[in-house]
C-alpha cells in the first residue's frame, strides 16, 4: 500500500495555485523518505514482490505486480530524489507562473508513472505506465500551450513516442498471445523453452526495443527530445535524466527475452553506436544551450543501449545512474542561465562565470560528473565500460571513448561560451538566480561529487574499482583530448558559418540534426497525409458518386421524401405509423 | 463585420497621435467608459503598488547579501497566520514586483545603471563586501572564487530599492487620482492625463538615494552627490524596460536559439505592457497574470460592476482588467510625454513649437508599433 | 415481473404522454418531462442488474407470448450478458442526449416524443429474441431518427437525411430479406434465435444469407465502403442526435453482427472470417486515414467511428472469448467516448459558430476560451487513442490480444490504425485548443466574446469522462457482466462444427 505514495502525488490536479505545489513537494519528499526505508529493508532482507490481481478474463490474466529488487528501488530513489530536487527548483524557476498548480499536478502524474515503471514486474504493466508517461510528457511539453513551437513540440513528442509504443504494444500483445503470461520472470522462463519461428522472435524483439528506443530518444526517434526542450526547464531536467532512464530500465527488464533474438541485439548495438556518435557530433553544432545538452543525452543513452546489447546490466545501471544525476545538474545550471539572461543562444551569452557562483559551479561539477576525466561517476563508469567491453568488441570501446571525447569537447565549448569571456549585451546585468533554484543546485552538486561513494556503497555494484590502469588511462586520455580541443576551438560569437563549403555543409548538417526533421516531413508525414487525402477524395468521388448514381436511379422516391420534410408535424407521425403498418402488412403478405 | 471595419479605420495613425499630443488631447479616446476603467484600474493598481513598494523598500533595507532571503516578503512582520496566508496564496504576489525589477535591471538603461559602473559605486560595494567578509566566512569564500557575484547582487538590490521609491510616488499619485475622481475633480480622460503629468513633474527632481548599514557602518550606495533623480534616472528607465521592451513570455515566445524568434538586441524588444496581448492573460507562462490577480483582489466595486455587464462578466474579469490596464498605461505614458515636453504647448516661439513637435513625433513613432487598438 | 417490458413501456408511454399532453408548453417543459421519463428508464435498466445473473451464459428474464403466430412473430424479450451493458448504455446516453437538447425551439413536443420512441425502440432491438421483433424495432428507430435529422438538422439536412434514410432502408431490406430467406429455406417460421445447424443449409446459401446480413449491418455499423452516410448525418444532426447516433444506434449494427451473423451462421462465419478480418483492417485504416484529412471537427469524430467500429468486426471475425469480450467492451467504451467528443464539439459549435479546424485556435484559453471543454476533449481523445487508464485501452488490448493469433496481419494493421487515431485527434486538439485564442479567420482574428458555458451543461460530459476512467482502471466491472455470455457466444462459433478454431 505504501508503495502507492508516489501515485498520491498525482491526485492534485487543478485545485488551488501554490498549495498544490507545496503539497506535491511534501508528498514527493515522503515518497523519497519511504523509498529510502524500503531500500534499507531490501538491502537488509533481500528483494520482495507485491502482487495484486487486476483483471482476469477468459484465458487472459493481468496482474499488478511490483518488484522490490535492489535495482528497482535504487531507480525509484533516483526518480523520487531528482523529482524532489527539480520540484523545489520549479518553485524558483516558475515563481511567476500562474498555472503552477497544473504544472505540479502534471509533474506529480509524471513522477507517479515513472516510479511505477521502474517498480513494475510485468510487461503489461510496464507498457501501461510507459503510455501514461507518454501522455504526461505530451501534457508537460504542451504546458505553455499558447506558444506555437510548443504545440508542434508536444505533438511530435507524443507521436514519436506513440510510434514506439504502438510497436511495443504489438510486441506485448504478441507475447501475451503466445506466452500467455506477462510477469517478467514467467516470460523469462517461457522464452527459454519457446518454440516460435526465428522470424516471429525477431519481430517481437524489435517491437520490444522500439518502445524504449522512443523513450530514450535513440536514433531515429530522437527528434522529440530536441523539440521537447520547448517545455519548462524543470520538466526538461527530468526528461534529460530520469525519463530516459525509465525507458532504459524497461529495456533492461526485457533484455533476457532479447537474448533469443540475436538480430535485435545487433540492432541495439548499431542504434546505440549511431546515437552515441551522432548525438555527440550534433550536440557540438548546437547553439541553443538546452539542445547542446539534450543531444548529449541521446549520446549517453546510446552507450547504455550498447551496454544492454552486450548483456552487461551492471554497466548499464552505472551509466544510467551517473548520467542521470550529472545531466540533471547540468540542466539545472542551464536553467539558471536562462532565468538570469532570458536567452538560450550561447553566442549571445558570455562572462557569467564570476557573477553566478551556484550556476557556474553546478555546470562544472555536472560536467565533471558526466565526462570521464576526474574520478567522479562518469569516469568510473567509462573505465569500467572499457574494461568490460574491451574483451568483446574493440570497435565499441572506440565508440565509448569517442563519445567521451566529444562530450568533453562540447561541454568545454559551452562552458567557455556561457561563463568565460566578456559580458555581452544580454549578460551585462545578470544576477545569480533566486535561492529556490540555487539551493537544489548546490545540493545536487554535493550529490554528484559523492556519486562514487554512493555507487561503491551499493553492494551489488561491488568491484567497481576493479578496472585496470590502462582502461583508466584511455578514458582520461580521451577526456583530456576532448577538453583540450574544446579549449582550442575558436568561438564565433556571431553565429557565423564556415567559409569552406565542405565544412559549412557539415556544420549545417549537424546543426540541423542530419536534417532528420526534414527527412520525416518528406517521407512519413507526406505519405500519411497523401493517403489520407486519397481516402478522403475516394470517399467523395467514388463512394459518394456510386451512391448518388443509385439515388438518381430512384430519384422519385427521394424527391418524394424530400418533399415530405417540409410538411406539417402531424404528417410525420402519420408517416411513422404508415411505415410501420406497411412493414407489418408486407410481412404478413410475404409469409401467408 | 462592419463593426470591425470601422474599428480598423479608427485606430489612430501617426499624425493623429502627434496632433493629439500637441493639442493637449489625450491619446486615449475621451469617453466616460474609458474614464471609469482607467481611474478605477489605476486605483487598484495604486493599492497593489503600495504593497509592492513597501516590500521592495523593506527588501532594500534588510536583505543585503542575504544568501537565503526566505523571509523577504514579510515586510509587515512575521506571524504564523501570515505564513499560512503566504503559503496558500492569499496574498499580494510580490514575485511580480521582482519581475519588473529584473526587467529594469537587465535592460540596463538610464542614469542609475550608468552610475553602477562608476568608481564611487564600486568602492562602496567593496567596502560593504570587506565588512561582510569579516563576519561571514561563506561570503569570504564565495567572494574569493567569484569576485563579481557580490557587487552584482548589490546592484540588483539597489535597483529593488529604487523601484520601491518610484512606486511609492506612483501609488500615491494613483490613489490621489481616485480620490479626486470621487469628489468630481477629475471628470474626463484628459484630467487623468493632466493629473499624472502634474504628479510626475512635481516629483521629477526628487532625489533617489540609498544608504545601507553594514557592520555598524552607514554606507551610501546612491549618495545625494550622484545627483540621481526620480524622473530621468528611475521613471524613464522603468517605462523603457516595462512599458516598451519587457521580457519575452515563455508562454508565447520560443526561446529556441535556432528558431530565432527573439531579437539578439534587447533594444528592439517589443514585449512590454504597451505591446501586450490581453487575450492570453492568466494562461500559462504569462507573468503579468500575477499582477492582474493582485489588482483583481483590490478592484473597486464600480469597475467590478462594470465588468459584470461587459465581456463574460466575472469569468473573464482578469482579461478585462488587462485591457483596462493597458489603456491606463497609455494614459500614464501620455502623462510622461506631456511632462517631458521641452516647452509649454501654448508657446508662440517657432523654435519651441518645432522642438515640441520633434518630441511628440519621436514618441508617436515609438507608439506606432504598440497596441493602438487599445486607444479606441 | 415484466421488467423488460417495462423498459419498453416507459419510453413509449412517455412519448405518448408528451404527444397527447394538452396545451402548448415551452420547450423546457417537454424537456423536463422527457428527462424524467428517461431517468426512470435509466433506473429501471440499472434495476435490471438485481435479478440479472452475470455468471449465466444464456438468456435470462425471458418474457414471451405469441403475437402473430401465423407469421411467426412472437413477442419475446430476454437479456443476456451481451445486451445488458448495451441496454444500460442506451439508458444513460438517451438521458444525456435529452439533457443536451437545450435549444429545441422548433416543435419541441414532437422532438422529445421522437427521442423517447428511439430510446424505446433501441431497447426493444437489444432485448428482442425474435428475428421479426428485432427487425420491427430496428426499423422503428430509423424513422424517428431520420426525422430528427431532417427537421432539426443543419443547413444541408435534406441531403444528409435522405441519404441516411435510403442507405439504412437498404440495410433494413437486406436484413429482412435474410431473415425471411432463412425462414423460407429452413422451412421453420418461428423466427427464433437458433443457430443454423451445420448441414441444415448448403454452404452457398448460408454464405448468401449471411452476406446479406453482413452488408445490412455493415451499413449500420458502418464499415467501409458503406460509411459515407455517417459523416453527412453527423454533420447535419444536432449534438444530442449525434450522441444518440454514435453512441447507441451504431451499436445496433455491431450487436446485430455478433448476435445474428456470428450467432446464426457459425459455420459460414468461420469460412468467411479471414475475409472479414481483412475487411475490418481496411475499414480501420480507411476510417483513420480519412479522418486525418477532415477539417470539420464533427466529420473527424464521425470518421473515427468508422475506424473504431472496425475493431469490433476484427474481434468478431476471430470469435475468441477474449476478442468478443473486447468487442463488447469496445462497443461500450466507444459509445461513451464518442458521446463525450460529440458533446464537446457541440459546445464548441454552439459557442463559436464553427467547427472548422482551420479557423479555431486556442480554445483552452483560461478566461476567454472554453477551458473545461478543452480538458474534457483531451480526456476524450486520449481515451479514444487508447491511452491506458481509460476504457478505450482495455477494449483495444482485449481485441488485439484476442485476434492476434487468428489473424496476425489484420490485427497488426488495426494497431497501426490505433496509432493513426492519435495522429488525427492530436491534430484536432492542437489546432482547436492550443495556441492563441481565435475563432474567426482573417487578418485580425480578435475573438468576439464567447458566452461562458454553465457547469450544469458540462455535467453529462464530466460524468461520462469519469465513467471512462473508472472502466479503464476497473475493467472487471463490465467484463464480469458479460464474460459468460461472450464466452458462450464464442462457444457457439467453436462447437458447432468439429475442429474449432485453429
Amino acid at each position: 500500500m505504501l508503495l502507492a505514495l508516489p501515485w498520491a502525488a498525482g491526485w492534485f490536479r487543478r485545485d488551488a495555485h501554490r498549495p498544490a505545489a507545496y503539497l506535491n513537494i511534501v508528498l514527493t519528499l515522503l515518497a523519497f523518505v519511504h523509498g529510502s526505508l524500503v531500500l534499507r529493508d531490501v538491502m537488509a532482507f533481500g528483494p520482495a514482490t507485491l502482487h495484486f490481481p487486476w483483471l482476469t478474463v477468459a484465458d487472459l490474466q493481468l496482474d499488478l505486480s511490483f518488484s522490490l529488487s535492489l535495482t528497482n528501488v535504487v531507480a525509484l530513489e533516483l526518480i523520487t530524489g531528482l523529482s524532489l530536487v527539480s520540484q523545489f527548483y520549479s518553485l524558483g524557476y516558475l515563481d511567476k507562473e500562474w498555472a503552477l498548480a497544473r504544472f505540479f499536478a502534471l509533474l506529480g502524474f509524471f513522477e507517479g508513472a515513472m516510479s511505477g515503471v521502474v517498480l513494475s514486474d510485468t510487461l503489461f504493466q510496464s507498457y501501461f505506465l510507459l503510455e501514461m508517461l507518454t501522455l504526461s510528457t505530451y501534457l508537460l511539453v504542451g504546458f505553455w500551450y499558447a506558444q506555437p513551437l510548443v504545440i508542434t513540440a508536444a505533438r511530435d513528442a507524443f507521436l514519436t513516442k506513440r510510434v514506439g509504443d504502438v510497436l511495443l504494444l504489438m510486441g506485448v500483445v504478441a507475447l501475451a498471445a503466445f506466452a500467455g503470461v506477462m510477469g517478467f520472470d514467467d516470460l523469462y522462463a517461457w522464452a527459454a523453452t519457446d518454440s516460435l519461428s526465428p522470424l516471429a522472435t525477431t519481430l517481437i524483439g524489435l517491437g520490444l526495443i522500439a518502445g524504449p528506443m522512443g523513450k530514450c530518444a535513440q536514433f531515429p526517434m530522437h527528434l522529440w527530445l530536441d523539440e521537447a526542450m520547448e517545455g519548462p526547464n524543470p520538466a526538461s531536467i527530468l526528461r534529460n535524466s530520469v525519463v530516459v532512464t525509465c525507458g532504459a530500465i524497461v529495456l533492461l527488464k526485457v533484455m533476457p527475452l532479447l537474448q533469443h533474438a540475436p538480430v535485435t541485439l545487433v540492432v541495439l548495438q548499431v542504434v546505440g553506436a549511431i546515437s552515441a556518435i551522432g548525438g555527440s557530433l550534433v550536440s557540438i553544432a548546437q547553439v541553443d544551450i538546452k539542445r547542446t545538452l539534450s543531444y548529449s543525452t541521446t549520446a549517453y543513452l546510446g552507450l547504455v543501449f550498447i551496454a544492454i546489447a552486450l548483456q552487461v546490466p551492471v554497466l548499464a545501471l552505472l551509466l544510467l545512474f551517473s548520467h542521470a544525476v550529472s545531466k540533471a545538474l547540468l540542466s539545472m545550471s542551464v536553467g539558471g542561465v536562462i532565468a538570469a539572461t532570458n536567452c538560450q543562444d550561447i553566442t549571445e551569452l558570455g562572462g557569467l562565470g564570476g557573477r553566478m557562483p551556484a550556476t557556474t559551479s553546478a555546470f562544472l561539477v555536472g560536467s565533471a560528473g558526466l565526462v570521464g576525466l576526474l574520478p567522479l561517476g562518469g569516469f568510473l563508469c567509462l573505465a569500467q565500460s572499457v574494461e568490460l567491453i574491451g574483451g568483446r568488441s574493440a570497435g565499441l570501446v572506440v565508440v565509448f571513448l569517442l563519445t567521451n571525447a566529444l562530450t568533453a569537447l562540447n561541454l568545454t565549448r559551452v562552458f567557455r561560451h556561457l561563463f568565460l569571456g566578456q559580458p555581452l549585451l544580454k549578460t551585462r546585468r545578470a544576477v545569480e538566480v533566486n535561492w529556490q533554484m540555487a539551493f537544489p543546485m548546490v545540493a545536487l552538486s554535493v550529490i554528484v561529487i559523492l556519486t562514487p561513494v554512493l555507487l561503491i556503497r551499493l553492494e551489488s555494484l561491488d568491484g567497481l574499482l576493479a578496472f585496470p590502469l590502462w582502461a583508466a588511462a584511455l578514458v582520461v586520455g580521451s577526456g583530456v583530448v576532448g577538453m583540450v580541443a574544446g579549449t582550442l576551438v575558436p568561438l564565433s560569437k556571431a553565429w557565423s558559418r564556415s567559409i569552406n563549403p565542405w565544412l559549412r555543409w557539415f556544420q549545417d548538417l549537424l546543426a540541423y540534426d542530419f536534417y532528420t526533421e526534414r527527412f520525416y516531413r518528406i517521407t512519413i508525414v507526406n505519405v500519411v497525409a497523401g493517403f489520407s487525402q486519397l481516402a478522403s477524395a475516394f470517399d467523395r468521388v467514388v463512394v459518394d458518386g456510386l451512391l448518388h448514381g443509385m439515388a438518381r436511379f430512384s430519384l422519385q422516391s427521394a424527391e418524394g421524401l424530400k418533399l415530405s420534410i417540409s410538411g406539417r408535424s402531424q404528417t410525420y407521425v402519420l408517416t411513422v405509423v404508415a411505415a410501420i403498418l406497411l412493414f407489418l402488412t408486407s410481412l404478413s403478405w410475404l409469409l401467408r | 463585420m462592419t463593426a470591425t471595419q470601422t474599428q480598423t479605420a479608427l485606430i489612430p495613425d501617426l499624425d493623429v497621435l502627434i496632433s493629439r499630443l500637441l493639442a493637449d488631447e489625450p491619446l486615449l479616446a475621451d469617453t466616460p467608459d474609458h474614464l471609469l476603467q482607467v481611474v478605477n484600474v489605476l486605483e487598484s493598481y495604486g493599492i497593489v503598488l503600495d504593497a509592492y513598494s513597501k516590500n521592495l523598500v523593506y527588501q532594500g533595507e534588510t536583505q543585503l547579501l542575504n544568501p537565503f532571503p526566505v523571509m523577504r516578503f514579510f515586510h509587515e512582520g512575521f506571524s504564523l497566520e501570515r505564513l499560512w496566508k503566504h503559503l496558500v496564496g492569499d496574498r499580494i504576489n510580490f514575485e511580480y514586483a521582482e519581475y519588473c525589477q529584473k526587467a529594469m535591471f537587465w535592460h540596463a538603461t538610464g542614469g542609475m545603471d550608468a552610475y553602477f559602473d562608476t568608481a564611487p559605486f564600486l568602492e562602496a560595494c567593496d567596502r560593504i563586501i570587506r565588512l561582510r567578509c569579516r563576519r561571514d566566512p561563506l561570503m569570504a569564500v564565495v567572494n574569493r572564487l567569484f569576485p563579481a557575484f557580490a557587487p552584482e547582487s548589490i546592484r540588483s538590490l539597489t535597483t529593488i530599492y529604487a523601484l520601491g521609491l518610484f512606486w511609492r510616488v506612483m501609488s500615491d499619485l494613483f490613489i490621489d487620482l481616485a480620490h479626486r475622481y470621487r469628489i468630481g475633480e477629475v471628470a474626463c480622460v484628459n484630467d487623468v492625463v493632466h493629473h499624472i503629468r502634474d504628479g510626475l513633474v512635481a516629483a521629477a527632481a526628487n532625489p533617489i538615494t540609498y544608504q545601507v548599514s553594514e557592520g555598524g557602518e552607514q554606507i551610501w550606495l546612491l549618495p545625494p552627490e550622484a545627483g540621481l533623480t526620480f524622473l530621468g534616472d528611475v521613471a524613464v528607465p522603468y517605462v523603457e524596460a516595462v512599458f516598451f521592451r519587457g521580457m519575452p513570455f515563455l508562454g508565447t515566445v520560443s526561446y529556441n536559439a535556432q528558431a530565432q524568434q527573439i531579437s539578439p538586441d534587447q533594444g528592439s524588444f517589443r514585449y512590454g505592457a504597451l505591446y501586450a496581448d490581453p487575450i492570453p492573460s492568466m494562461g500559462a507562462g504569462i507573468p503579468p497574470s500575477l499582477c492582474m490577480q493582485d489588482m483583481f483582489r483590490n478592484l473597486p466595486e464600480e469597475l467590478s460592476h462594470w465588468y459584470d455587464s461587459h465581456g463574460r462578466g466575472q469569468v473573464d474579469a482578469h482579461v478585462q482588467i488587462c485591457v483596462s490596464f493597458q489603456k491606463s498605461m497609455f494614459c500614464v505614458t501620455n502623462g510622461a510625454i506631456a511632462g517631458t515636453m521641452p516647452h509649454p504647448l501654448d508657446s508662440n516661439d517657432l523654435e519651441a513649437q518645432q522642438a515640441n513637435r520633434d518630441h511628440a513625433r519621436a514618441w508617436a513613432e515609438r507608439l506606432m508599433g504598440c497596441r493602438r487598438e487599445a486607444l479606441i | 415481473m415484466m421488467l423488460l417490458t417495462l423498459l419498453l413501456l416507459i419510453p413509449f408511454l412517455g412519448s405518448l404522454l408528451i404527444t397527447l399532453l394538452p396545451g402548448d408548453r415551452s420547450s423546457d417543459f417537454y424537456r423536463r418531462v422527457c428527462v424524467v421519463v428517461l431517468s426512470v428508464q435509466c433506473l429501471a435498466s440499472v434495476g435490471l442488474l438485481v435479478p440479472f445473473d452475470a455468471s449465466e451464459a444464456g438468456l435470462q428474464l425471458v418474457e414471451t407470448f405469441a403475437w402473430l403466430p401465423s407469421i411467426g412473430l412472437d413477442y419475446a424479450l430476454a437479456v443476456d450478458g451481451l445486451s445488458m451493458p448495451l441496454v444500460l448504455m442506451n439508458g444513460v446516453l438517451c438521458l444525456v442526449s435529452a439533457l443536451a437538447s437545450r435549444q429545441v425551439e422548433n416543435r419541441p413536443r414532437i422532438y422529445f416524443a421522437l427521442l423517447l420512441v428511439i430510446s424505446g425502440a433501441v431497447n426493444g432491438a437489444f432485448l428482442a429474441q425474435n428475428l421479426l421483433l428485432f427487425f420491427i424495432f430496428y426499423e422503428l428507430e430509423l424513422i424517428p431518427l431520420w426525422m430528427l435529422i431532417a427537421v432539426w438538422g443543419g443547413g444541408n439536412r435534406a441531403y444528409a437525411s435522405t441519404k441516411f434514410l435510403i442507405v439504412t432502408a437498404v440495410s433494413g431490406m437486406l436484413i429482412l430479406g435474410a431473415f425471411l430467406g432463412m425462414a423460407l429455406l429452413t422451412g421453420s417460421v418461428d423466427f427464433g434465435l437458433n443457430p443454423i445447424v451445420p448441414g441444415a443449409l448448403p454452404m452457398a446459401t448460408q454464405l448468401v444469407l449471411m452476406g446479406a446480413l453482413l452488408i445490412g449491418f455493415g451499413i449500420k455499423i458502418p464499415l467501409f465502403p458503406f460509411h459515407t452516410w455517417l459523416p453527412d448525418a453527423h454533420t447535419e444532426a444536432s449534438t444530442p442526435v449525434s450522441v444518440l447516433l454514435a453512441g447507441v444506434l451504431l451499436k445496433l449494427g455491431t450487436y446485430g453482427l455478433l448476435r445474428f451473423c456470428l450467432g446464426l451462421f457459425p459455420e459460414a462465419w468461420h469460412l468467411a472470417a479471414p475475409w472479414l478480418a481483412g475487411w475490418a483492417a481496411v475499414s480501420v485504416l480507411y476510417g483513420s486515414l480519412a479522418a486525418i484529412a477532415q477539417t470539420d471537427m464533427k466529420r473527424m469524430v464521425a470518421y473515427s467511428s468508422v475506424g473504431h467500429m472496425g475493431y469490433v468486426l476484427l474481434a468478431a471475425a476471430a470469435a475468441t472469448p477474449l476478442g468478443l469480450i473486447g468487442a463488447l467492451f469496445q462497443m461500450v467504451s466507444h459509445g461513451l467516448i464518442s458521446a463525450i467528443l460529440f458533446l464537446v464539439v457541440g459546445v464548441v459549435y454552439e459557442r463559436t459558430g464553427t467547427r472548422d479546424l482551420t479557423v479555431l485556435r486556442g480554445l483552452l484559453n483560461p478566461q476567454r476560451g472554453l477551458p473545461l471543454s478543452g480538458t474534457l476533449m483531451i480526456i476524450g481523445v486520449m481515451a479514444s487513442a487508447g491511452i491506458p487508464g481509460m476504457a478505450g485501452f482495455i477494449s483495444e488490448f482485449l481485441i488485439f490480444r484476442g485476434s492476434l493469433q487468428a489473424f496476425p496481419l489484420a490485427t497488426l494493421l488495426s494497431m497501426v490504425g490505433s496509432g493513426l487515431t492519435a495522429v488525427y485527434f492530436l491534430l484536432l486538439v492542437n489546432r482547436a485548443f492550443f495556441g492563441r485564442l481565435a475563432i474567426a479567420s482573417g487578418a485580425d482574428p480578435n475573438p468576439k466574446v464567447l458566452l461562458p458555458v454553465p457547469l450544469g451543461q458540462q455535467m453529462p460530459a464530466i460524468l461520462l469522462s469519469l465513467s471512462i476512467l473508472v472502466l479503464g482502471l476497473a475493467p472487471h466491472l463490465l467484463v464480469g457482466l458479460s464474460e459468460a455470455a461472450t464466452t458462450g457466444l464464442s462457444q457457439i462459433a467453436v462447437t458447432q462444427f468439429s475442429g474449432g478454431l485453429s
